[in-house]
């Protein structure tokens, strides 16, 4: 199928459809990640999130924030505090900031009370104090969503860089996040999103990558990879972040998510249906806990 | 859960931290006891002695504390988890005389988690050679684009430097 691939919000896209896109469904896709990163992108100055973390402030509440910010809510409550929107100063605490600084400070938790500090409504989005959002659990997710949205309602698969959204039925390799020329397992799918989480490229240093435990503002160890199957990308994403830490699995299950995800050291865990066929050593070994 | 990074002994000694912490209070609580005997008029009192298990919280700001046995929870994180443990205390004549601390804590919480949750078996995972699968595209981590990439070696240029 003809694939339009393109750079944007940090990662490669890859658009397939049976046809060709038109410069006219180019354009709008274009504008719908444009407005999305102006608006959430804390890599960019004129970004509404790098302005509200100036001196904190309000805005006209943008259009996903209520969406978001809601799965983040339960996020929270489920992982008791792993995953929290105002984890974006941890992020750049750790060198990965605007600039990729990568030089690694030492870590600072997210705020605790982060629904004291940002709230929204109808009309508007405030910051109580200078602070910065992060929407990384679950934005790029959600921007699928919202291109997928925007494309005539045919057989496609939109490809962020691992969150995918396909509509029809496609097979995809788990990719073994210690080789990326190997697979852990292959997904077949069908009118759902897939997306993944490893700690393996965005790292920079030994123990340093992007996935932040928010209570401590260390990155996370024990999970290397995680995967999660949902009708929507976001919610998928947002799975697959809240895998990386307890609760997480309670999370899927109350959202009606399916999920794999992989230890460092090697071993795969997964939901009861979860559409995928792992490759695993010959029987299965039952790993003594705690 | 499978920790490797956090082992045992690390999760052990966070514990008996905390525990540590449980212990001075009471020992506080055991002193003040002995200075100021108990005025014995509260029928209450004896009834919150006598009841194992009951919580000692609200005690009343006369720092007394009656003869009984206490549990409390308590809970501290780990990078990735917050763990719980249970902690008795025996208290006679104001003196501590029993602590019992309950359970590994990092296994009685996942269990009761994963044990809903998660499809029963851990499996060992075996890679195989996406060239020899017959797949359209790979999922993993996101692809980083060109700036960070370039940022990472910068460093590493640097680091070798």
């Amino acid at each position: 199928m003809p694939t339009w691939r393109f750079d944007a919000i940090g990662t490669l896209w890859e658009i397939e459809t049976g046809d060709p896109l038109g410069s006219g469904e180019r354009t709008r896709v274009a504008e719908i990640i444009e407005g999305f990163d102006r608006t959430w992108s804390r890599f960019r100055a004129d970004s509404l999130v790098t302005q509200l973390a100036g001196e904190g402030g309000s805005a006209s509440v943008p259009a996903d924030a209520d969406a978001m910010l809601s799965a983040y809510r339960e996020m929270f409550a489920a992982t008791r505090g792993a995953v929290n929107p105002l984890i974006g100063e941890s992020l750049s605490t750790l060198g990965y900031d605007a600039d990729y600084s990568l030089r690694a400070g030492e870590p600072v938790p997210a705020p605790a009370a982060w629904d004291s500090i940002l709230t929204w409504d109808e009309e508007q989005l405030a910051l109580a104090s200078a602070t910065l959002i992060d929407v990384g659990a679950l934005g790029k997710g959600r921007l699928v969503d919202l291109v997928a949205a925007a494309l005539a309602d045919v057989d496609l698969v939109v490809d962020a860089g691992g969150d995918i959204l396909v509509r029809g039925e496609t097979r995809i390799g788990l990719e073994h996040p210690f080789d990326p020329s190997k697979a852990i397992g292959v997904a077949t799918i069908r009118d759902q999103a897939l997306c993944a989480s490893a700690t393996n490229r965005r790292a920079w240093g030994d123990g340093l990558h992007h996935v932040l435990d928010a209570r401590t503002g260390i990155p996370v160890r024990t999970w290397a990879a995680t995967w999660a199957f949902a009708a929507d990308a976001m919610h998928a994403d947002a799975v697959a972040t809240a895998l990386f830490f307890d609760g997480g699995p309670e999370l899927a299950d109350h959202w009606g998510v399916e999920w794999v995800r992989m230890s460092t050291d090697g071993v795969a865990q997964r939901s009861a249906n979860a559409p995928v066929e792992l490759f695993t050593a010959g029987g299965t070994t039952r790993v003594r806990r705690g | 859960m499978i920790t490797q990074a956090v082992s045992p002994s690390v999760r052990k000694s966070a514990a008996v931290v905390g525990v540590a912490g449980l212990l001075v209070l009471a020992g506080c609580s055991g002193a003040a006891d002995a200075e100021d005997a108990p005025t014995g008029d509260s029928g209450a009192s004896d009834a919150t002695a006598s009841d194992s298990g009951s919580e000692s919280s609200g005690s009343g700001a006369s720092g007394e504390y009656a003869d009984g046995t206490y549990t409390a929870d308590g809970s501290y994180q780990t990078p990735e988890t917050v763990e719980q443990i249970s902690v008795t205390l025996t208290l006679e004549g104001g003196v501590v005389t029993d602590v019992e601390i309950t359970g590994d804590p990092q296994a009685r919480e996942t269990e009761q988690y994963q044990g809903q949750f998660i499809d029963g078996i851990d499996e060992e995972v075996v890679g195989v050679a996406l060239d020899d699968l017959d797949v359209s595209r790979v999922a993993g981590s996101s692809l980083t684009s060109g700036g960070f990439n370039a940022a990472v070696e910068d460093i590493k240029g640097q680091a070798a430097g």
